[in-house]
């Protein structure tokens, strides 16, 4: 709720940054607000496990590094086997007393590509065994490093390279998959999505994370002005869309209990988010309320579920 | 740059950092409830309590409240410090027995039972971090202490209606222990803790309440800003 108007709250959040400026990502780029917002959360004593894709190429370019903490660049599909490599690691390293007794949050980080697609063989085992670490999937809807393409997590009607918009097809002719669903479906202690749009929101939703033993999923969205096609300076408002027409609703899933962080008395129309974007540009009206209805549903079906306070 | 130890280990501190911080940057743990970098450090919680070194004689001190001096040496984990620190935290958990954060420190530390007269219906720690963000921060001066001894209390002027508090919710978000809640229903924002109520403002495009009008007022009065600055919500205006 805080959220409304946060001039003043984000002005008790640390000064100091741990994902430093001088990478190399993109003006307007809402993916590395959100590493940044979570860098901020975690603090000092963390362990990082950075898939490949934006996020990894933008703050490791040789010999630079954005990171003023321990990270690893891992594979594109093996972020959370290295995480939970790294927490058995400390585990075993304090048991033997080589290291001291202490917090030391472990983080896997990795796109939607990452996480949705390539990388969710490696999620499961390590949600399925309870290792305790955070799972970050900063999800700018599609393989934005290697040029926009197509990922399981790109929503229905946008055009990307490997979906792209034309005579035959309206691109993407798939819907979202939906991975906080799928992650929570592994009756894992703490699940909740977030936007950089709503920086407090973000904030306290990682340090949740990071206080819960056992496993915790973290679904970001992240406005990509390069892949969406969007004015650099819309990022952080197309991220409010996203929330406000119900496209990207905030919640929470503790123990299997839903509970919706922010809702509205009404949605706002999704034209107002689909217009801003390049991706959305050749979509009918017809194509719009297709998925205006479906949006609708889903809402109502989290709202139920958040009403309820019942699980999956 | 400063010279100084801690636990042994050499650490470098700035001109005017305090001890909490520097051990903080350099990866130590230290307990800690009422510090927050934004806002003047304060001592209250007393937790963050180190042994510091100066010249061949040892003292008992707040790390927060502690400038790094040359040469200093920090002990975060002698056995003197670990009693006195366990023994605050029995203290910190008598006051706030209900509080999972709390709990969580408490348990850590050892600290199981409480030989202290519990109050439950008291759950504030009196770490005043927010009535220090609301000054120092936000600048609204809306809460204060008052009264002395075991009767001190966090309260809105005369125990009433907090006159000054626009509403922003910053002290609901460093309350270390989430005592200070906040609603909202219709067009109606309260700060429950503090008995205050405002109106919201409607956006003119979209019809969503998105501030508290007599926020929004401070705002303009204090940036000199159009009277119409505000008839649009965030996300409306672009
Ligand atoms: C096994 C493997 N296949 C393909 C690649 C090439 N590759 C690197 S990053 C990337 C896409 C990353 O997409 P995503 O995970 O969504 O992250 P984003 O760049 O969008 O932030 C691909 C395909 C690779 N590094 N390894
Ligand atoms: S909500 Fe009121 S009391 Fe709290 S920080 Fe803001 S102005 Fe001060
Ligand atoms: S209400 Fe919360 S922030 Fe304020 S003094 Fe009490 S514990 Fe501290
Ligand atoms: S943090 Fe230093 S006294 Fe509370
Ligand atoms: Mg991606």
């Amino acid at each position: 709720m805080t959220e409304k108007l946060n001039v003043f709250a984000v002005r008790t959040l640390t000064q100091k940054e741990y994902f430093a400026p001088g990478h190399r990502a993109c003006q307007g780029c809402a993916e590395a607000l959100a590493v940044r917002l979570v860098a901020k959360a975690l603090g000092r004593n963390v362990i990082i496990a950075s898939a490949t894709g934006c996020m990894e190429v933008v703050s490791s370019p040789i010999p630079f590094t954005a990171w003023r903490v321990p990270w690893f660049h891992v594979a594109f599909e093996n972020a959370a086997a290295v995480a939970s490599g790294i927490e058995s690691g400390l585990k075993v390293l304090m048991r033997k007393g080589r290291l001291p007794r202490k917090k030391i949050v472990t983080i896997a980080l990795a796109g939607d590509g990452g996480t949705a697609d390539i990388g969710l063989q490696a999620l499961s085992g390590a949600l399925e065994r309870g290792h305790d670490f955070i799972y970050i999937c900063t999800d700018n809807e599609a393989y934005m490093n290697t040029g926009i393409q197509r990922s399981s997590s790109t929503p229905f009607g946008a055009s990307t390279t490997t979906s792209p918009a034309g005579k035959v097809k309206m691109g993407q002719i798939t819907w979202k998959k939906n991975m906080p669903a799928i992650a929570a479906a592994h009756n894992i202690p703490y699940v909740a999505t977030a936007c950089p749009s709503y920086p407090i929101d973000l904030v306290e939703k990682v340090k949740k994370a990071a206080s819960i033993e056992g496993p915790a999923y973290l679904h970001i969205l992240s406005v990509c002005p390069t892949g969406w096609r969007s004015a650099p300076e819309l990022s952080i408002k197309l991220g409010r869309l996203a929330v406000e027409t119900g496209i990207f609703p905030l919640y929470e899933v503790e123990h299997g209990k839903y509970h919706l962080s922010i809702d509205f008395p009404r949605l706002r129309p999704i034209k107002e988010y689909i217009r801003l974007q390049g991706r959305f540009r050749h979509l009918t009206e017809e194509m719009i309320g297709q998925i205006e209805e479906r949006v609708r549903k889903e809402y109502a079906e989290l709202k139920e579920k958040a009403a309820k306070g019942v699980a999956r | 740059m400063i010279p100084i130890t801690i636990d042994g280990q050499p650490v470098e501190g700035k001109e005017g950092e305090n001890i909490l911080q520097v051990a903080l940057d350099a990866g130590f743990d230290i307990p800690h409830l009422c510090y927050n970098e934004n806002v003047k450090p304060y001592g209250a919680c007393r937790l963050c309590l180190v042994e510091v070194v100066r010249r061949g004689r040892s003292r008992m001190t707040t790390a927060c409240t502690y400038p790094v001096m040359e040469g200093i040496e920090v002990l975060t984990q002698s056995e003197k410090v670990l009693r006195a620190r366990r023994m605050i935290m029995e203290l910190i958990l008598a006051m706030c027995p209900g509080d999972k954060l709390i709990q969580d420190m408490a348990k850590q530390m050892g600290v199981e039972q409480v030989r202290f007269k519990k109050d439950d219906n008291k759950d504030c720690i009196l770490c005043g971090l927010c009535a220090r963000v609301c000054d120092e921060v936000v600048g609204a001066h809306a809460i204060s202490f008052a009264f002395r001894g075991d009767r001190r209390e966090m309260v809105p002027p005369f125990l009433g209606e907090a006159m000054n508090c626009i509403a922003c919710g910053a002290c609901v978000v460093v309350c270390p222990v989430d005592v200070i809640r906040m609603k909202e229903e219709g067009d109606e924002r309260t700060i429950i803790r503090w008995k205050r109520t405002l109106k919201m403002k409607q956006c003119k495009v979209c019809g969503n309440y998105f501030a508290p009008w007599f926020q929004l007022e401070k705002f303009k009065e204090r940036a000199k800003l159009p009277k119409d600055f505000f008839d649009v919500c965030f996300t409306c205006r672009g």
